[in-house]
């Protein structure tokens, strides 16, 4: 039961970690970048 | 009389399109949890480290399909030199490095009750490895103290060697012998045996990770376009910088 639980808990930790990462540097980015430069089509 | 609303910048990567992606991959994950822990049964002979083998293979193909995206846009940028097909690759590479890594991990992790070690230099184990270390060079390569072309061109080189390394990491249960079991989903006579729901779940995975992969490529592809808004606003302000001192030098004179 340990190695599962093991498993899960470092590939979801690590996926939400570096999803997490993504959005704040995204974050921190787009106070660097002018508006008209950041503009998402979708 | 109204004005006509101006749509404002976003403050992030996000966008309607992509909150909903998120949201949709959020909850196809928690489903594959709910499947995984809840909903499946022990199989008879690995027990619970069956669960395992819900997450593992569908990290394998997320890696897979990151490393057909970096060479497919590695081709494109060697052909076109567009920053897209650069920030794309790169992206996917990140992406592919964090896949590979956590396949290994989860591989490992599933390895040592089941064959009593945590690593083995089997040809599939090895040939990920290789894939991981290739993938960190391609990062390695992209961040060199040189001019952005140079970086791009060297790193896309490096991009090409992707899929070939992915067909030898597939084949390589089948052209050498390994520890590693066969492809067992590709088999025609597969039959997973205890439970439908067993194999749904596994098949499953590879959808709900396939989502994670998407909202993650989109998300690193827009950090990768801010971080190359704000190295060309660096290189506008240096150049606007030095033909100011070149004028003013001019005047002196």
């Amino acid at each position: 039961m340990a190695y599962m639980y093991l498993g899960w808990g470092i590939s979801l930790a690590v996926l939400a970690l570096y999803a997490l990462s993504l959005v704040a540097r995204g974050r921190r980015l787009t106070k660097s970048v002018p508006p008209e430069r950041r503009r998402w089509t979708s | 009389m109204t004005t006509p609303q101006v749509p404002t910048a976003p403050d992030g990567t996000g966008s309607p399109a992509t909150r909903v992606l998120g949201i949709v991959a959020l909850a196809a994950m928690a489903l594959l949890v709910y499947l995984a822990f809840v909903a499946t049964p022990r199989d008879a002979t690995q027990g619970d480290l069956v669960r395992l083998l819900y997450l593992h293979p569908g990290l394998a193909w997320t890696a897979y399909l990151a490393c057909g995206i970096a060479t497919a846009a590695s081709i494109q940028h060697l052909r076109k030199r567009t920053i897209g097909s650069d920030l794309l690759a790169h992206s996917s590479v990140e992406i592919g490095a964090v896949m590979t890594a956590l396949t290994l991990v989860t591989g490992s992790v599933w390895g040592r009750p089941t064959w009593g070690v945590w690593w083995v230099w089997d040809a599939r184990l090895t040939s990920t490895a290789v894939l991981l270390l290739l993938l960190l060079g391609y990062l390695a390569l992209h961040r060199i103290d040189a001019p952005p072309e140079v970086r791009s061109r060297r790193s896309a080189v490096v991009g090409l060697l992707l899929v070939p390394n992915v067909i030898l990491v597939h084949q390589s249960v089948q052209w050498w012998r390994t520890l590693h079991q066969e492809p067992t989903l590709a088999r025609r006579d597969f039959d997973f045996g205890a439970s439908d729901l067993m194999m749904f779940t596994m098949i499953y995975g590879f959808v709900a990770l396939s989502l994670v992969f998407s909202w993650l490529l989109v998300q690193r592809f827009r950090v990768g376009w801010l971080e190359h808004q704000v190295e060309e606003a660096w290189l506008d302000e240096a150049i606007t910088e030095r033909r100011a001192e070149a004028l003013g030098a001019e005047v002196e004179r």
